[in-house]
């Protein structure tokens, strides 16, 4: 994305540092602060792109220079990132970091520091951090993220230029999705699972997501449809792909949103529908099953979503689950 | 050096024991101290009693202990609480006699030859050890012999709530038939270089040629081949513990601090005080912990080893700033301290002069001319003196104190209190506790 | 926009393609592996680079601090040693391509790297299949003019090295005093590294323009005693230097070694070196060394490994006194050849002592105090461009 684009994403942000970018007046350290997926990774790493491009066009990297492509892949010897390794920045990262520090550029005497989840960094981590923040020379750029500003050390936060950027709206989110090539149905069901653009991408271009979505509506479907078979299915093909909690979770939730659009199109708001690509049959099951029945099918999915977090048996709990549906479903044919 | 009578005091698993005081519940019950409960790879540091009675020892990795012992207590060291503790039985060992020597955290020796011209030594070994377990808690072994290295051998012959008396014309029977892994001092590796000359028992030793013992092990040898002999001349000395000895200040703050400036001009106020008490002692220190307590009351400690020697108000300011520096978590304190470790006399002291700082030192050079001056013309006694005189007046208090007659029982001691001998951890003014 | 130039292939639809004598091409592998870290967070440098061009083959490896390239020409004292089908450039896993260079059958290698950059290696009757990475990922080195570069004798730059890197600092507390500090004025070359208890300095002339300046060019002791390493005792007598506002580079032959610089002001330390003096001593180095190295026996490393030196005027002599109350005490006597000045008592370390001694290269030393907690000075007797300073200890 281009620094146009963020300026529409990233109002604040966005202004803030190309007016830097602009006057050639960086800062020498950011703290990034926000929600997962509201693009403060892309932007240190655009931010670096800008940084180092020879090539620009006014403050616009032009993204296919060796050094915006090494930027990217992660070969620049002067862009450091230091991602924790599991739950917490390691000894060693943080030695390495203030190496760097300690050493002038590989290529130039520019250097550039993306620190993530830098709240994850030992008090002790923080401090040498801020040791050489203290120091800083006109080269350096240094770049710290967090989702959590609270945890990270007042020391460092206040040695900072804190950028805080807002959560991206669902709607935006759909867009940009389906601006990347995502199936509109499929951009709205992402969406609605989450607020995490960089997650909700992923799971778009996830396979398993994708049967996983057609399992439980043609589950759903069948329900309605042809009750007497529908336990059947939910053995051959739901039990088969949600086999642990973790995918099971994802399986109750896309449930839920299929329950959720019968209701949008009972109460009237058929712009509020997910699953648009099975607007007809929804159309039909809601015309012939009472709100009340809806309502407890949400009732009983989020029952089961209870049941699973409490450590019940992923398949204990979807057997659970059928049941009560069909009881429902049979009851309101 | 023949009729001393020596006491070796050690306290059974000592860490299991402080935690089962503070945890009345875990008595009686197998209980093990363990680093990294947490992990797997958590290693047995002690155990209980009960606890090795089901085959649970030290150093076990914790899952093998759970596994002879699933019931089996385990609990993360609490060394500030062992610290406690220990300076607890030592005051206590100090009521009797100044002649304390404190080996380690748990076990000291004490030089009982002036009080068993009154008290018969078994009568109190076994009123050390019922007020130790009355007043602190605490279960002991106690060996009662005539030096160091027998008591030692003595007190770990019945464990736990033991008293071994050791004499000299015991040591055949009781001392000579135990394998040599078993003597003090001979470790694994010194074991096995003995065993591979076929010495197998400490009677072994005993009777082997000193100068065969000598050229395997050298002079560390011939001491060994003494002591088998049920011979050591080493004085109970209590300076020993100097290294062990802390010195710290600390206040609690009248508000709540939130800033590295505030917290730095606390230190500098506490490295003031301790300094001046450092100088009284004519002693430095090789080791520096601050202790910060947040205003949650949690309490955190970090220390450093320095090579260079501190003393100045600046050095302790300046080591205490920035161990502050390196671990401060940012949250409100509520309580900061210094405290000092290793400490040495300052005579013997040495520092290494920084070619960036060396002029500071160097403004001193014209009083150690003048000394050097002096020493040149009087000799270096001259000079020594002060340090000299202040060592006689030492040796003298503990002549003095050896004279006095054993107290009678105290009353019971609150853990809050503090015995004389432990003036420096006092709070030496009404905003300033000890940690 | 430029095009990247590995996309332009050949008219053999080929990025690169050269043949090669093994032996030279597993030398200089060997070379450049020595920069090459397997612990590296950079991926592109796990790799080694390849570039051919119409005079030869580059080699390139480095773990970003040190860099060192070899260059293949392609004849060599009328040998040759390549051929060039068409040039280009190629990274290849280093830990591979080094192990099957080792080891391939015949005396020639073809090497071929097609548009995807998979990498044929073919030795008679053996044909490795390498997958590649994109050269134009790998790191920039700084490209010298020949104009800029600064000619010194490599036995003398291995003096340097030797005489000065021991005393930089090991400690991360203050991270310039890792490095030795160069400067260049008026053909003069001065290199001095301190890790504050003490310093060592040498000057050497170079052959440059007086008019060339550099300052606070501080190179990592790390890297110094790699490039001390490499600098073998045959081969061209001259190396070349050249300086860049991040990189310093040593050219030798066809071998570049490449060093990135420390960040950061190297401290002023000519005002911290005393100019006057209260007592100077002349003493035989070996004889002087031997009695520190006996003395320093006793000495002990918590202690600072601190020794006691008192010098006597009349008697032209100084001695060397350690203890340790645990231990036990030792002295030792050494004649001086010329006293003048105060007679002195200072204590120092025995090891700082030695570490300077043992690195001198004189047979007479001149060692000068101003006073029991100042500097003092350790030079050859008739050469004032070895310069070794110590901080003495305090004692009480």
């Amino acid at each position: 994305m281009k620094w146009t684009q963020w300026l529409e994403e990233q109002k604040t942000v966005a202004t803030i540092l190309i007016n830097s970018l602009e006057q050639s007046r960086l800062g020498h350290a950011y703290l990034f602060t926000g929600q997962k997926g509201t693009g403060k990774r892309e932007v240190a790493r655009h931010l670096a792109r800008s940084f180092f491009c020879r090539n620009k066009n006014g403050i616009e990297p032009c993204g296919t220079c060796r050094d915006c492509r090494r930027i990217d892949s992660g070969n620049h010897p002067d862009v450091v990132v230091i991602r924790p390794d599991g739950r917490s920045i390691k000894k060693q990262q943080i030695a390495d970091l203030i190496k760097a520090f300690s050493y002038r550029g590989v290529e130039s005497e520019r250097k550039f520091f993306i620190v993530e989840q830098v709240d994850l960094m030992t008090a002790q981590a923080a401090n040498s951090l801020l040791k050489f923040m203290e120091e800083p020379d006109g080269q350096t750029v240094c770049v710290l993220i967090t989702e959590n500003v609270h945890a990270v050390l007042e020391t460092i936060v206040s040695r900072c230029q804190v950028l805080t950027f807002k959560p991206l709206p669902p709607e935006k989110m759909k867009r940009r999705l389906i601006g990347e090539g995502v199936a509109p149905a499929m951009a709205a069901t992402v969406t609605a699972l989450t607020a995490d653009y960089e997650e909700a991408k992923a799971l778009a271009g996830d396979e398993w997501f994708a049967k996983a979505r057609s399992v439980v509506i043609n589950y759903m479907e069948e329900l309605f449809a042809q009750p007497q078979r529908a336990m059947m299915t939910m053995y051959e093909q739901c039990a088969t792909h949600f086999t642990d909690s973790n995918r099971l979770h994802i399986g109750l939730d896309l449930m839920l949103i299929w329950f959720r659009d019968v209701l949008s199109l009972q109460t009237g708001r058929p712009e509020a529908v997910v699953f648009t690509d099975r607007l007809e049959r929804l159309n039909a099951i809601a015309d012939m099953i009472f709100m009340e029945r809806t309502a407890s099918g949400l009732a009983a999915v989020l029952a089961a979503k209870r049941r699973l977090n409490a450590n019940g048996h992923p398949l204990s709990v979807l057997e659970q689950l059928a049941l009560r549906l069909e009881e429902g479903a049979v009851s309101h044919v | 050096m023949n009729g001393r009578i020596i006491f070796h005091i050690d306290m059974n698993s000592f860490y299991a024991s402080v935690e089962a005081v503070h945890h009345p519940e875990w008595r009686g019950k197998p209980l093990a101290i363990a680093g990294k409960v947490e992990e797997r790879r958590g290693i047995v540091v002690t155990a209980s009693y009960e606890a090795r009675a089901k085959g649970v020892k030290a150093p076990m990795p914790v899952w093998e202990a759970r596994r002879r012992c699933p019931e089996l207590i385990v609990k993360t060291p609490d060394f500030e609480l062992y610290r406690e503790a220990s300076r607890q039985l030592f005051s206590l060992l100090k009521t009797y006699t100044p002649l304390v020597e404190k080996v380690s955290i748990d076990e000291g020796y004490m030089d009982a030859t002036e009080l068993a011209r009154r008290v018969h030594p078994l009568r109190l070994a076994e009123d050390i050890q019922k007020r130790l377990l009355d007043e602190l808690e605490l279960p002991s072994s106690i060996g009662i012999a005539p030096n160091k290295f027998l008591a030692k051998m003595a007190s770990d012959m019945k464990k736990p709530l033991g008293i071994t008396v050791l004499r000299k014309r015991d040591v055949p029977k009781k001392l000579w038939p135990l394998p040599i892994a078993d003597m003090h001092g001979v470790g694994a590796k010194t074991a096995e270089k003995l065993t591979a000359i076929g010495i197998r028992t400490i009677g072994d030793l005993a009777a082997a040629d000193k100068a065969q013992i000598a050229a395997l092990l050298g002079q560390y040898g011939e001491m060994l081949h003494e002591r088998a002999n049920g011979r050591d001349a080493r004085p109970v000395d209590p300076e020993a513990e100097a290294v062990f000895k802390s010195i710290s200040q600390s206040t609690t703050l009248p508000e709540d601090i939130v800033s590295e400036e505030e917290a730095r001009r606390v230190f500098q106020r506490l490295a003031v005080r301790l300094s001046e008490r450092l100088k009284k002692k004519r002693s430095v220190a090789y080791q520096a912990a601050i202790t910060i307590r947040y205003a949650n009351w949690q309490t955190t400690s970090h220390g450093k080893t320095v090579h260079q020697p501190l003393q100045s108000p600046q050095e302790l300011a300046a080591i205490a700033v920035r161990l502050f520096a390196e671990h401060w978590d940012g949250r409100p304190i509520r309580l900061l301290g210094i405290s000092v470790q290793s400490l040495e006399d300052a005579a013997r002291a040495t520092k290494q002069l920084d070619l960036f700082t060396y002029q500071t030192d160097a403004k001193e050079e014209p009083l150690l001319e003048a000394i050097q001056r002096l020493e040149a013309k009087y000799g270096a006694p001259v000079v020594q003196k002060g340090v000299a005189r202040g060592q006689a007046a030492f040796k003298k208090a503990q002549a003095d104190g050896a004279r006095t007659p054993p107290p009678s029982p105290r009353p019971k001691q609150s853990r809050h209190e503090h015995s004389e001998s432990e003036a420096e951890e006092r709070p030496d003014s009404e905003n300033e506790s000890h940690a | 926009m430029a095009l990247a130039t590995s996309s332009i292939a050949g008219e053999s639809g080929l990025l690169m393609k050269l043949t090669v004598y093994r032996d030279a091409l597993a030398e200089n592998v060997n070379h450049v592996m020595k920069a090459v870290s397997p612990r590296t967070t950079i991926p592109i440098l796990t790799g080694i680079k390849l570039e051919a061009t119409p005079e030869g083959l580059t080699l390139t490896g480095s773990d970003s601090d040190v860099s060192i390239q070899a260059f293949i020409p392609l004849e060599e004292d009328g040998v040759q040693k390549i051929e060039i089908h068409q040039p280009g450039s190629i990274v290849l896993i280093a830990r591979y391509f080094a192990d099957i260079v080792k080891k391939l059958p015949n005396d020639q290698v073809d090497i071929e790297v097609d548009s995807r950059f998979v990498t044929r290696i073919r030795s008679g009757q053996a044909e490795f299949s390498l997958n590649g990475l994109d050269a134009e990922e790998y790191p920039r080195l700084p490209v010298i003019r020949a104009d800029n570069v600064v000619p010194i004798r490599k036995d003398l730059l291995k003096q340097v090295i030797r005489q000065t890197v021991y005393a930089v600092s090991t400690s991360e507390t203050r991270p310039v005093l890792t490095g030795a500090n160069w400067a260049i004025k008026n053909g003069r070359l001065t290199c001095v590294a301190t890790d504050s208890h003490r310093l060592a300095k040498r000057v050497v002339a170079v052959d440059v323009d007086p008019a060339v300046e550099y300052k606070n060019v501080v190179i990592p002791g790390k890297s110094l005693n790699e490039l001390g390493k490499i600098l073998d005792d045959n081969g061209n007598d001259w190396v070349d230097i050249a300086i860049t506002s991040n990189q310093i580079l040593f050219k030798t032959d066809n071998i570049q070694f490449f060093s990135r610089l420390l960040e950061g002001n190297y401290p002023e330390t000519d005002g911290l070196i005393p100019r006057d003096a209260k007592t100077e001593i002349i003493l035989n180095t070996k004889e002087f060394l031997q009695a520190i190295d006996r003395a320093s026996l006793l000495a002990r490393e918590e202690r600072n490994n601190v020794v006691k030196l008192k010098t006597f005027e009349a008697e032209k002599r100084v001695e060397i006194i350690s203890q340790s109350p645990e231990i036990g005490r030792v002295y030792e006597s050494v004649p001086v050849i010329d006293h003048s000045g105060e007679e002195m008592r200072i204590s120092f370390s025995s090891k700082y002592m030695m570490d300077a001694l043992t690195r001198i290269d004189a047979e007479e030393i001149k060692v000068t105090f101003t006073g029991a907690m100042k500097p003092f000075l350790i030079r050859p007797l008739d050469d004032d461009n070895i310069l070794m300073l110590i901080l003495p200890i305090r004692t009480n």
